[in-house]
This record gives C-alpha cells, structure tokens and sequence, in this order.
C-alpha cells in the first residue's frame, strides 16, 4: 500500500483520491466535444465506453436485437452528426446519450407498433419487480439513488407502472392492457405518481 | 371524469413533458411535444428536467455487448477514413518506433481482438452462461496540474484499453510508459508505452486482464527511451487516476 502510495504520489495535491462519477463525466462530454470536432477516434471512445448500456436499454425497450442493432447504430451516427448540440451544462453526457437511445429506440417500437406482438409474459415479470437488485443499487449514482428514494415513496403499483413505463417505453395503452385496468386508471396512476414524484426530487 | 379519468384535468397539461421524457405517448403526441419543444422554452426546461431525474431509472438495465458489426456499419455510415480494406497498413514496411506510434496499426489490431472478445461475449450471452456483459471501466489520468492528461477506457470485454491524450503535453524526449496497480496490490506491471500525441489501443496481457477492475490505479511515468529497464516506474509519475465502472 505504501509502496502504491508513493507512486501516485505525482498526482494533484488538490485531487480527491479516487476518481468519482464527476470526473467520468466530464471525460465523456470531452470525448463527445472531440466527436463535435470531427474526431472518429473520440466517437469510437465513447461507443467503447457506452454502447453496452445503450444497447441493454434499447434491447429492453425493442425486445428485439435486431431492431435493438439497427437503432444503436442510428444513435451513434446521430452522436457524429449532432454532438456539436451536446451542452454539458444541461445534462450529463450518459443522460444525453440514452436519451438519444430511448427517443430512437420508443420511435422505433411506435413506428412497428402495429405489427408487434406483445410480449404479455416478459412484461408481466417486469412489472411485478419494481425495485431493482440489491447490487445494481449500489452502484447508482447519488441522483439515481434518490430518484429511487422517490420512487419508494409512491405506491407500489404506481412505482411499478413509472418503472415500466419508462424501461419498456410502453404507451399507456398498453400499460393499462399488460397490467389489467382500465386506461383512465392506468394514466391517473402515473400523473399522480409523476406529481408526487416531482414534489420529492424538488426537495 | 375527465375523458382520461383523472380528477383534475389540467394535470395531463401539466404533466406533458414528464410522459413525454417517461415513453408513454403515442406517435403523434411525440411528435407534437417534439414541435413544441423548438417554440417554448418553458416546455423544453421541464424536459430536461424529467430527462435529468428519470434516466437514472436505465442504470436498472443490464448492459449488453452489441455485436462486433455494429461498429463497422457505424463506421461505415460515417465515412470514417481506414474502413477500406483495399488500404491494409503497410505493416512489414513500417519501422518498429512508427508501427508504435501508428493509430491505424493499434485500431486495426484492437479492433480485431476487440472483436473477438466481443463475439465471443455476445455467444455467450446469448446462450445464456453470461447474464450480461460487465460494464466497461474508465479512469482520467490527472497530472499535477490537475487537469486530465489522458482518459483510459477498458472495453467490456476486459482485455483492451484505449488510452486518448487529452490534453497536450510536454515535449520531454523521455518515453511514457503506462502502468497498472490492481487493487489492493502495491507493485506497478507495465502496460507498454504510450505516446502523448496519439491515442493507442493496447492489449492487456492475460495474467493481468482479471486485476483491471474497479479501484485498480493506471499511472503514467516517465522513463527511458525503450521504457524502463527494472519493469518498475523509474521516473517521476505524471498522471494517474483509478478505474471506475461506467
């Protein structure tokens, strides 16, 4: 240990030790600043760093890997094409990025709606598991952690349709048919709990 | 009742931006808020708070490796220069110290290992002895200054790092060698040398890719040209910084 101490020992003075969430992000919205810039070896840093959690999210949203392929790589086309509008004063550059995974990837099941089955089992396992596995929550960061800490205010069944609304992307239509209830109790559910999730995150 | 069954019925005017952000509209009302979004500010702010406080709800989602061909086809749509395989790097032509510094060498030589690791996580994924692939590790490598001089990414797949420079530094001649200390370990193992113009791809030997974890420290050191003759840092350390999961 002393020996490791000692060869750090070039680092900051100001430095906090380990290296935290803050400076990751600030990594990353360097890396896509370089992206706006025109640099194809940034752009492949970020898809190293974050196409595995884009494509867990766009797979879970798409149920379907190769719809789920087809809109990661829309994503990172539209990260060429638009990091130049990325403001790392308005969101965190992971924020930004599955954001972009999610619009696409909710277009996309939109756009196929009509032709998609449901998937009544997957679902229901989803929506019955509203809070995630002990490990995961661990490794939330402090905002995620209290927007769980919210989540756990509200009612189980409203936690769970805001959960599974927004992992799934389904709309309320569907919401209300996977979970039985009728659609005006399914939307009054999740604006009460959006409200009441509001009030506790402006706290 | 309203038509939607909520007691108050401005609460869905309200709330618009929160479904929006929360995937629960249709087509056309996406599309609508997305018209809006341009013209009110006051909308777009809302957004972007709902955009803040929800999407920490996908650290709940496993990551997944894409496929190896999801890049190429990414490169493909951005016209990125190297992507044209009648171009092979002139290999057997290239000195040692130009093949080392050579972004083109490195990338076609982590790609294809990157690749494999990559194909191979996703088979087995995919049949299921993996539940998912493990999140790729970062770390910024401050100097003295403060500031990061290089950010290091370890792939998923655990047995490649990138490391890019990100900012520019010193002309000293001496050669930059890059170490890793795993965790709870005390003694330095030599990645290879780094260069502080050019981002390079280096491979992780295999008796060290299961000690690139969280917590495990990256250093850079000044050293001879060649790197250091004891297989220990013998200069002074310019940048470090510790991996940590993205």
């Amino acid at each position: 240990m002393n020996l490791q101490r000692e060869f750090c020992k070039g680092r900051a003075p100001g430095a906090t030790e380990p290296m935290d969430a803050e400076a990751l992000r600030s990594q990353l919205a360097a890396a896509l600043a370089r992206v706006a810039s025109g640099d194809r070896v940034a752009l492949q840093l970020v898809y190293e760093m974050t196409s595995a959690k884009l494509f867990g999210v766009c797979l879970r949203i798409l149920n379907n890997r190769s719809e789920a392929e087809d809109v990661l790589q829309d994503v990172y086309v539209t990260v060429w094409r638009k990091a130049a509008a990325f403001d790392p004063g308005l969101a965190s550059p992971i924020t930004w990025l599955v954001t972009i995974a999610r619009n696409r990837a909710i277009d996309r099941l939109r756009a196929s709606a009509m032709t998609r089955r449901m998937e009544p089992i997957e679902t229901a396992d989803a929506v019955s598991d509203p809070a995630p596995g002990a490990a995961e929550r661990v490794e939330m960061a402090q905002q995620h952690q209290r927007l769980a800490g919210c989540l756990d205010e509200l009612e189980g069944r409203q936690a769970a349709a805001i959960r599974a609304a927004f992992l799934d992307g389904t709309t309320y239509e569907e919401l209300a048919t996977r979970m039985g209830v009728p659609l005006g109790t399914m939307k009054s559910w999740i604006r009460r709990g959006l409200l009441k999730l509001r009030a506790c995150l402006e706290r | 009742m309203s038509e939607d069954g909520t007691n108050d019925p401005t609460e869905g005017g309200k709330l618009i931006a929160a479904e929006y952000v929360l995937g629960v509209l249709g087509a056309e009302e996406r599309r609508e808020v997305e018209r809006r979004l341009a013209q009110e500010p006051a909308l777009a702010s809302e957004v972007a708070f709902w955009e803040q406080r929800l999407t920490g709800l996908a650290d709940t989602v496993a990551p997944v490796a894409p496929p190896p061909t999801t890049w190429s086809r990414i490169e493909a749509a951005i016209g990125a220069p190297g992507s044209d395989p009648s171009r092979p790097v002139p290999m057997a032509a290239a000195r040692p110290a130009s093949i080392w510094q050579s972004l083109a060498f490195w990338r076609s030589f982590g790609i294809a290992s990157a690749t494999l690791a990559a194909a191979s996580i996703a088979a087995l994924a995919y049949i299921g002895l993996v539940p998912s692939a493990r999140a790729p590790l970062m770390a910024t490598l401050g100097g003295a200054g403060g500031a990061p001089n290089f950010v290091a990414t370890v792939a998923a797949s655990g047995n490649r790092l990138v490391l890019v420079p990100a900012a520019l530094l010193t002309n000293d001649p001496r050669a930059m060698q890059l170490w890793l200390i795993p965790a709870g370990e005390a003694r330095p193992h030599s990645l290879g040398l780094v260069h502080p113009g050019q981002p390079i791809a280096l491979d992780i030997p295999r008796d060290l890719a299961g000690r690139v974890t969280p917590d495990a420290t990256l250093a850079i050191s000044l050293e001879p040209p060649g790197g250091s003759p004891t297989g220990l840092p013998t200069g002074p350390v310019i940048a470090s910084g510790k991996l940590a999961s993205l």
